[in-house]
């Protein structure tokens, strides 16, 4: 096992993917996840879109809607490396890095990988672990490299962090400070099927685990070109210009304490690229960013005390800045 | 007072100034008493239905029951119940009345004795306008509208007596209107709270605002420049002085009766529609004029009637007094009101109704308490002298020694009519000399043209305007004629009757066209002998005299005239066989009548230009300037040049604009591709063919393919029409909101061009604003208001 693996770009020895076989093969990886998780494509697809622009992805619901069932079917569906952390408050940041233990037949330290040697980790109630533990694991979400005893070690490629937070239970949990959060590309709430979806859900879950059924459509290497292919779709300055302004106006917004970050505005940009691979495109619309901005925007600000005590929430300012932010700055025209 | 009552008064006072032209068109002031009850009326039945809270169609049905009821009280005609009750009697009546009504306006001309079906049509016109100018004003509160009504008000005295209604008229009805404007803005501001000054001190109710006074001065501005521009544009005869004389003196001066002859034959000849007027059957084969009023007073005013003495009862008439023939006329009067009995040449005997006298100086049959109204048909039996040319040549003018020497010869003094008189008489010695050469003085050959339409030169002088612009009509011709030759001594003046009119079987048909003026001149032997100096073209009906052109001249130019017609010296009625055709006449008997070039006076009339016609024209256009533009406007982006989807684009645009459907400019082509699809279903394809097209062209790096897109556009706009409301609709075509948009987005536009070169203030400015934004947002919660 090598732990050092060549970098996602540039492409090499295969031939870059077109957008057609961009959309075949993600609509194999939805079409399988959706075979789990009944009647939730607009999630998933967003999902598959974070996890294709190199974006590490919050999912943030209450118990039992599937937010694990949604992870590690994603991660079933493409032949890779998935490893599972279940945080728990006496959970130790070795535990998630690795640690160097002594061997006493080589007479050396020898690095025992932690779970974070993966291409899939999937953080389960990421709030139940010690700060400490949650640092050490958004530090090398962010470094994609991990540094034990004066050591650096890289991670894999793709390497991607699924993390579940419950935002109900709030006893002995400790929540990601806000400035954290920022290092997750995008936030996601699967919420509850609707009537169809959850009958279809007991038709199917009669017999066995669907996920259990679930075989791999994409392996790391197709997933290494997707994220190559994605990178490549075409970004019209108007595009860049209307992601900038969407941006800045989070940060102007009254309600707002603190807007999104210049990451935001880089991360958003990428999962519109995936967004507009996904469909088939290789140039990105302005319909793709409005698709995403929620959930790359809402988590990363910082409403104001009136705004949380007027019982408003961040979700609702982003959709307000995209009613009023105009898709081109000229005046009078769209 | 509360605003509504205050208004309903403002509404009323406002119609009444509106009125006050009609001073110009009737006789007198009694009719104001009958127009302000019709307006007082109206006013207080919809004051009352309003107090009482009913709705804007009661208050309209209650208007038009008091119109009803006040005319009821004025026209039952012994047909209503308790006065004030019509009966279905009532309505006949009135019908008649109207008909009645309508004939009077169409004979007459202003000033018109205000009674029978006259003021009856007034006073139902003004009622039905007070009943809308109350709706508009008042009741719906658009007193722009309101202008509408003070219009049609003023319109009717403008246009029935162009010449009675002096500019200074238009003052009232100006002021009436920007009061009306004035009052409704106030009781809005009113309405929203207090007043306050630029400076923010409160102004009290009565008081009027400093805001104001800009308005009001830029109101009085315009109604000066309107006037200025009006005195300056050449009205109708002479000039704006003339027109505030006679808008003074008109009805007052002329003692011999009802109506001032010039203004009822200029009334007449100017009025669109043709009434016919005598019927005549006479055994003359062509008879001359019908001699009406003689005009032998000339003042400073011009040619006027010299009080009538009214001398011997025709009954007295001696009856032929010598061999000459005698001809009979049977003359039935259809329409005409006049003080004077129509007559051919020197009447020996008449019969009519009522009491007529002989004026012993003029010989014009004046009736003595009788009126022409009176009379329904009347016969003449009457002689027509026929001088011979020679005779006429030789013949003296009047002695200076005559006792009627003075009145016919006096003239004001106007030094400047000198030369024009040395001019038209030059070479001529005696009275038919002159004659003769003030005739061809005046002819076509000389440049003067026939046209009702007189222009004013700006003299004091009527008669000078006329002889320097060479343009005017029998009223200018005769007065001129008669003017010279009193100045070259020669007694003359002017006559006004009725021209021969048009051969209807045996019989002779007069209109209101054939009125008609023309000269006399006195000759010792012959007497009054007449002459026309009018151009028979412009004379329907126009008669030639034999001793109008000089004897020797007779013979070389009768060759020229075309075999078969009419010799006028071997026949001595001397009349063209087709007098309904003028110019046929004109050609046919060059010699009757040396100013008959029929060449120039037709000329004159065929090709006359109407300036208001143009006007009228462009008015009309006007209203589909917007929509012409912007079919331009598609046209040039649709065109295969320009077309782009872009293009395209801003053409769908435009048109969610004009069809009032609203397209945030945060949405996505897409997107706003979907909203046009969601207003005009049918045309979903093309809608998202173009949002597509435009987010190619926006977005992707290969840009966007423009085939079909034209035809989407027009797809798109088809359907939008069929699916939008006719309100909207007919905005769109009329007055397209994209267009107001373009005109104000060129304006801003420049202004974003320079955003990011901003100004240093500008950007200061923005950068203080900024902070502020809590601040606002403090006060939108203070307000409650965004």
């Amino acid at each position: 096992m090598t732990f050092e693996s060549s970098p996602a770009q540039p492409p090499q020895g295969p031939t870059p993917l077109s957008p057609q076989e961009f959309k075949a093969t993600a609509e194999g990886i939805l079409t399988n996840v959706e075979w789990v998780i009944e009647g939730k494509s607009h999630t998933i697809k967003l999902a598959l879109a974070v996890m294709l622009a190199e974006g590490h992805l919050l999912l943030e619901d209450v118990p039992g809607v599937g937010k694990t069932q949604l992870a590690k079917a994603l991660a079933r569906s493409v032949d890779c490396s998935v490893r599972r952390i279940q945080f728990t408050p006496d959970l130790l940041p070795s535990d998630v890095t690795g640690v160097s233990i002594f061997d006493p037949e080589k007479r050396d330290f020898v690095f025992k990988p932690g779970a974070i040697f993966g291409n899939l980790i999937l953080g389960d109630e990421i709030n139940r672990a010690s700060p400490k533990t949650q640092s050490a694991l958004l530090e090398c979400m962010e470094e994609r490299q991990v540094t034990v005893d004066g050591n650096t070690y890289k991670l894999r490629s793709p390497f991607m962090v699924i993390a579940t937070q419950n935002p109900v239970e709030m006893e002995g949990t400790y929540p990601l400070p806000e400035a954290q959060r920022d290092r997750f590309a995008a936030r996601l709430a699967i919420g509850y099927p609707d009537v169809g979806a959850e009958l279809a859900l007991l038709d199917r879950r009669e017999e066995y685990n669907p996920l259990d059924a679930l075989r791999p459509v994409a392996d790391a290497d197709m997933i290494v070109r997707m994220i190559a292919a994605a990178r490549a779709v075409h970004l019209a300055p108007e595009l860049k210009r209307y992601v900038v302004d969407l941006v800045a106006a989070t940060r102007t917004n009254a309600q707002v304490r603190l807007g999104a970050s210049p990451r935001a505005t880089l991360q958003l940009l990428r999962c519109t690229q995936v967004l507009a691979a996904m469909d088939g495109r290789d140039f990105a619309l302005p319909d793709d960013v409005q698709q995403l901005a929620v959930p790359v925007l809402a988590h990363r600000l910082i409403p104001t005390t009136e705004t949380t005590m007027g019982g408003g929430d961040t979700k609702a300012i982003v959709s307000d800045i995209l009613r009023h932010v105009p898709v081109v700055s000229h005046p009078g025209r769209f | 007072m509360n605003g509504q009552r205050h208004a309903t008064l403002v509404a009323a006072a406002t119609l009444a100034l509106t009125l006050t032209p009609l001073i110009g068109v009737f006789e007198g002031l009694g009719w104001t008493v009958p127009v302000l009850l019709t307006i007082t009326a109206v006013a207080v039945a919809g004051s009352l239905m309003r107090a009482a809270g009913r709705g804007q169609g009661l208050q309209t049905l209650a208007m038009a029951g008091a119109l009803v009821v006040v005319l009821t009280a004025g026209f039952n005609g012994g047909t209503a119940i308790a006065l004030i009750v019509p009966t279905p009697a009532t309505f006949s009546h009135w019908g008649e009345l109207a008909g009645e009504g309508v004939q009077a306006i169409i004979v007459n001309a202003p000033p018109v004795p205000a009674e029978g079906g006259i003021l009856f049509l007034t006073l139902l016109g003004v009622g039905v306008v007070a009943v809308l100018h109350d709706m508009f004003v008042v009741g719906l509160r658009t007193p722009a509208l309101a202008g509408l009504t003070l219009l049609t008000m003023y319109l009717v005295p403008v246009s029935v007596a162009p010449d009675a209604t002096a500019w200074f008229w238009f003052i009232l009805p100006a002021v009436a209107y920007l009061w009306i404007l004035a009052d409704d803005n106030l009781r809005r501001v009113s309405a929203f709270g207090h007043r306050f000054t630029g400076a923010g001190h409160l102004v009290g109710q009565g008081f009027p605002s400093p805001l104001a006074r800009t308005a009001r001065w830029s109101a009085a501005g315009f109604i000066a420049v309107t006037l200025a521009v009006l005195a300056v544009v050449p009205t109708n005869t002479s000039g704006l002085i003339d027109n505030v004389a006679e808008g003074f003196s008109s009805g007052e001066n002329y003692s011999l009766g009802d109506v001032n002859p010039w203004a009822q034959l200029s009334g007449s000849l100017n009025r669109p529609q043709e009434v016919d007027v005598l019927r005549v059957t006479t055994t003359d084969e062509s008879p001359r004029y019908l001699r009406m009023h003689v005009l032998d007073e000339l003042t400073n005013d011009g040619f006027g009637p010299n009080e009538y003495e009214g001398g011997a009862d025709v009954a007295d008439l001696d009856g032929p007094g010598s061999d000459a023939q005698v001809y009979e006329a049977e003359i039935e009067n259809l329409v005409m009101e006049a003080p004077v009995l129509p007559v051919y040449g020197d009447p020996v005997a008449i019969e009519a109704d009522g009491d007529w006298r002989v004026d012993g100086d003029t010989g014009v049959i004046v009736g003595d308490g009788t009126d022409m109204g009176d009379v329904g048909t009347y016969r003449v039996d009457y002689t027509e002298s026929v001088p011979e040319p020679e005779a006429l040549a030789d013949a003296l003018g009047m002695d200076p020694g005559d006792e009627r020497w003075a009145t016919n010869t006096a003239h004001p003094d106007v030094p400047e009519m000198a030369d024009y008189v040395a001019a038209a008489t030059e070479g001529a010695d005696t009275t038919h000399e002159k004659a003769l050469a003030v005739l061809d003085y005046l002819s076509a050959a000389n440049g003067f043209r026939y046209s009702l339409e007189t222009t004013d030169a700006g003299n004091d002088e009527a008669v000078l305007d006329f002889l320097e612009t060479r343009e005017g009509y029998c009223q200018q011709y005769a007065a001129a004629m008669a003017w010279i030759l009193r100045e070259a001594d020669v007694a003359a003046r002017v006559v006004i009757g009725m021209s021969q009119g048009t051969r209807d079987g045996d019989q002779w048909i007069l209109t209101s066209h054939d009125y008609h003026a023309w000269v006399e001149v006195y000759f010792q032997g012959p007497g009054w002998v007449p002459f026309d100096p009018t151009p028979a073209s412009g004379v329907p009906g126009s008669v030639g005299f034999p001793w109008a052109t000089e004897p020797d001249v007779d013979e070389a130019e009768e060759t020229t005239a075309p075999a078969g017609a009419d010799d006028p010296a071997e026949d001595p009625s001397a009349g063209p066989t087709a007098p309904s055709d003028a110019s046929a006449e004109a050609e046919a008997d060059p010699t009757a009548d040396p100013t008959a070039q029929a060449d120039g006076g037709d000329a004159g009339t065929a090709t006359r230009f109407e300036p208001a016609w143009l006007a009228l024209l462009l008015l009309l256009g006007l209203p589909f300037v917007p929509a012409l533009w912007r079919a331009g406007v598609r046209r040039s982006r649709l065109g295969p040049k320009r077309l782009s989807a872009l293009t395209a684009w801003e053409e769908a645009a435009d048109l969610a604009l004009d069809y009032r459907i609203a397209l945030s400019p945060s949405l996505t082509p897409r997107q706003a591709a979907g909203v046009l699809a969601q207003a005009a279903p049918a045309a979903r394809e093309a809608a998202a063919a173009l949002g597509s097209a435009m987010a190619h062209h926006r977005y992707s790096p290969r840009g966007a393919a423009v085939e079909g897109l034209a035809d989407a556009v027009r797809d798109l706009h088809t359907e939008l029409d069929k699916a939008a409301e006719p309100r909207v609709r007919y905005r769109a075509v009329l007055w397209p909101a994209s267009l107001a948009a373009r005109l104000t987005a060129g304006r801003s536009g420049a202004e974003a061009d320079a955003g990011p070169a901003r100004s240093l203030p500008q950007r200061v400015r923005s950068a203080l604003r900024r902070p502020r934004r809590s601040n606002s947002r403090r006060e939108r919660s203070v307000t409650g208001r965004p």
